[in-house]
């Protein structure tokens, strides 16, 4: 007998799934956390689209004439921009926006006004510090899990702690020498997809139901001229660090 | 608790490690397996009344978890060039025989591996699979076939060599 025909599909299938349960796996989490994460995602999903359907409108009303300031904050909702829409020929140094999933996106173009994106952001309930260009607020302390510590050696898993990435949930870039090659430079969170407007820009989604009750984010480049580099952090809240 | 809860709990609480276990036997890691799950299983509360109507919750469970992990994959991959994959060194959780089968396992083209997972995990027959992964039922068994085949080679090559010794 061939030895091949010793086994069946189904005893290849057994075999299979023996060594596959032989893995440990993870218990599994709290129900009543997937539950309350689900129930507060689709609640922002309405009221996110019920905002963004407001806004539309306040948007076509006005005429679209471009007006945003070089700290506008946009309108809530305002989460797509057609290419070459007029709205795009003056770009704003930074613009907030809540998307439709209750995430707050925040778009850079020039590292300015850091102060008037702190309030900003605080405005729409995220607590936070902003510095462009200077040194980060000393009051602010790392939360645990929510930071890469870039620099360190050796350099930081590839794979951010699983706060950070819950915080900040859209993808990281890595910004410096291959992994493995070196120590770690910085990071940059990169943007949402749609399709960036002309020139450089920095964009990071936040998502707030993510913070901890005591912890809040900090947005920090430490040279504003290398506008590429942002280092978003999650960090404790203080009424010093993030008001 | 409200019954939808209370329906949604048994749910999750029944079928959270066969859906992790598919989902590893697919991506090779259990961290962001458990990751890509836990999203799925949010989204599937977030739409519990149809999910709960689906033929095949679990595979919906399974199938979304997936295509999580292919939208983060896909987003870093256009960002960074890091890590290929994130699978696990099946050295570093088995020894002998089954860290030979679970290499033969993640050497699967990633079809072959779904087919297999969802056929031992969840098991689903060849249609609903073909359903799930929107594909022919032909397919399904092209896969299963093929990579039946793969790891009965190995099996059974690994049989020899310890008979030869």
């Amino acid at each position: 007998m061939n030895i091949h025909d010793e086994m069946s599909d189904a005893d290849v299938l057994r075999a299979a799934a023996d060594c596959l349960s032989t893995i440990p796996m993870p218990s599994a989490p709290d129900t009543a956390a997937i539950i309350t994460t689900g129930r507060a995602r689709r609640r922002r999903r309405v009221t996110g689209l019920s905002i963004a359907g407001t806004a539309a409108v306040t948007v076509v009303a006005l005429g679209l004439s471009g007006a945003f300031g070089a700290t506008s904050h946009q309108p809530l909702g305002a989460t797509r921009h057609r290419p070459g829409h007029p709205a795009h020929a003056q770009l704003a140094a930074w613009t907030v926006a809540r998307l439709a999933d209750g995430n707050i996106s925040v778009t850079i173009n020039q590292f300015k006004d850091p102060a008037g994106l702190e309030r900003t952001l605080r405005a729409d309930g995220v607590p936070a510090s902003v510095t462009f260009g200077s040194q980060r607020n000393p009051a602010c302390h790392p939360y645990p899990g929510g930071t890469l510590s870039p620099g360190s050696v050796p350099p930081p898993p590839l794979r951010p702690p699983p706060l950070l990435k819950q915080v900040f949930p859209q993808p990281y870039r890595h910004v410096g020498p291959p992994p493995g090659t070196g120590p770690a430079r910085m990071v940059k969170a990169t943007g949402p997809p749609s399709p960036p407007p002309s020139g450089n820009r920095t964009a990071i989604v936040i998502d707030p139901s993510a913070l901890p009750r005591n912890a809040g984010v900090q947005l920090a480049s430490s040279n504003a001229a290398a506008a590429a580099l942002l280092l978003p952090v999650v960090v404790y809240a203080s009424a010093q660090c993030t008001g | 608790m409200s019954n939808e809860q209370a329906e949604f709990t048994e749910f999750f609480q029944a079928s959270w490690e066969p859906c992790l276990r598919a989902v590893v036997a697919v991506v090779g890691s259990s961290q962001p397996a458990e990751d890509q799950v836990a999203e799925a299983f949010t989204k599937a509360w977030m739409s519990w009344r149809a999910v709960r109507q689906h033929p095949a919750p679990r595979a919906w469970v399974v199938r979304t978890a997936l295509n999580t992990g292919a939208s983060w994959w896909r987003r870093r991959s256009r960002e960074l060039p890091l890590a290929d994959h994130e699978m696990t060194a099946p050295g570093d959780l088995a020894s002998g025989l089954d860290a030979t089968l679970l290499t033969a396992i993640w050497h699967l083209p990633r079809r072959q591996r779904e087919v297999i997972a969802l056929r031992i995990f969840l098991d689903l027959d060849t249609d609903t699979i073909a359903r799930q992964m929107r594909i022919e039922a032909g397919t399904v068994r092209m896969h299963l076939s093929r990579g039946v085949a793969a790891l009965r080679h190995e099996l059974t090559s690994n049989k020899t060599t310890e008979a030869s010794q």
